[in-house]
């Protein structure tokens, strides 16, 4: 059977990943594993992070004040690092939102291809 | 429970990152390969699969070296090319450019690039060149001081003998066809004249007052030992 699962950091262009990370964490902190958890449960299993694609793309929006990191957890127990959407992330998550809309919406009009 | 911090530690080697980043990044990956293999448990597969499962998230450990490397070092090379390579190479645009126009009558026409040049416009052109090295040489100072490399201190002088290279290159074809065209020849003497007084004299010029700081280390490697 043909394998229709996407791979992120192979096929899709950095945007759309930027997009799914942002999205994920409009809901709430998320640490890198639950991220990557919730991108595929969401997309029913059609997208799927690596380490290699998740946590380079989480520093450079870290670095770009899209998203913050934090270190918490138990005292004494496993501590996580939490990311969360900053003001800039926001921000980025609004255009980037209604661009892949728009890259949808051209290439249902031109192919008849539509959302999952 | 295999230990996963140390195998994240030697599965990814050193970062050229500092110790507490290096140390957080080997953490948090750790943490990562951690769940997957709990999650592959507590479905119910053995531990040979599990830790099969947790490795095939992380099955190619140079990519990954490589990217957190380049996604770490960013903005670091970002500033870096713009200090070492842009601003000086923009000095020394502007400079040329800005000696060439005092160097002129204001009311006079900018000197033909093609020819004949009248004398008043080859005094011009000669001290225009007589400049450049002072020039060449303060972009190479500027993007030395600023660390650049090589390549960067020589592209930081060379800029405005590239740019005026470059130009006429680029109107070649079309120059090429209009006058293949309309006159059945080309103007091979006056283009090469083109190129040669305002490629090579200058670009020759430039290197020239930028020798000093294009030989050994940058100024910030020199500095630092």
């Amino acid at each position: 059977m043909k394998d229709h699962t996407i791979n992120i950091g192979a096929q899709v262009k950095r945007g759309s990943a930027e997009l799914a990370i942002l999205s994920v964490l409009s809901d709430g902190p998320l640490h890198g594993y639950e991220i990557s958890k919730r991108i595929e449960r969401q997309s029913r299993g059609l997208l799927r992070f690596n380490l290699a694609s998740l946590y380079p793309l989480l520093y450079r929006m870290e670095k770009r004040g899209w998203v913050s990191g934090n270190w918490e957890g138990p005292a004494g127990g496993r501590q996580r690092r939490y990311y969360r959407l900053g003001p800039a992330g926001k921000r980025r998550l609004v255009p980037l939102r209604e661009e892949w809309g728009q890259l949808f919406q051209a290439l249902h009009t031109l192919a008849g291809v539509t959302h999952a | 429970m295999p230990d996963w911090r140390a195998i994240a530690r030697k599965k990814l080697g050193p970062l050229g990152l500092d110790a507490k980043r290096q140390e957080e990044i080997v953490l948090e990956l750790a943490g990562h390969l951690e769940d997957l293999y709990s999650d592959a448990l507590s479905q119910g597969r053995s531990h040979a699969e599990a830790l099969h499962s947790a490795f095939d998230a992380a099955s190619d450990w140079n990519e990954l070296r490589r990217e957190i490397q380049l996604a770490a070092n960013e903005e670091v090379c970002m500033n870096h090319r713009v200090k070492t390579l842009w601003l000086p190479g923009a000095c020394t645009i502007a400079l040329s450019g800005m000696v060439l126009r005092l160097l002129q009558n204001p009311s006079a026409p900018v000197p033909h690039v093609l020819g004949p040049w009248h004398s008043t416009e080859l005094v011009i052109y000669c001290w225009w060149l007589v400049s450049l090295p002072v020039i060449g040489a303060i972009g190479a100072y500027w993007s030395w001081h600023s660390g650049g490399r090589f390549l960067e201190r020589a592209l930081a002088v060379s800029l405005p003998a590239l740019g005026m290279v470059c130009l006429p290159l680029l109107m070649f074809p079309f120059v090429l066809g209009y006058d293949l065209i309309r006159f059945h020849s080309f103007p091979f003497v006056p283009m090469a004249i083109l190129l040669f007084g305002w490629g090579v004299l200058p670009e020759a010029a430039l290197l020239v007052g930028g020798l000093p700081f294009l030989r050994g280390q940058s100024g910030q490697v020199a500095a630092s030992h």
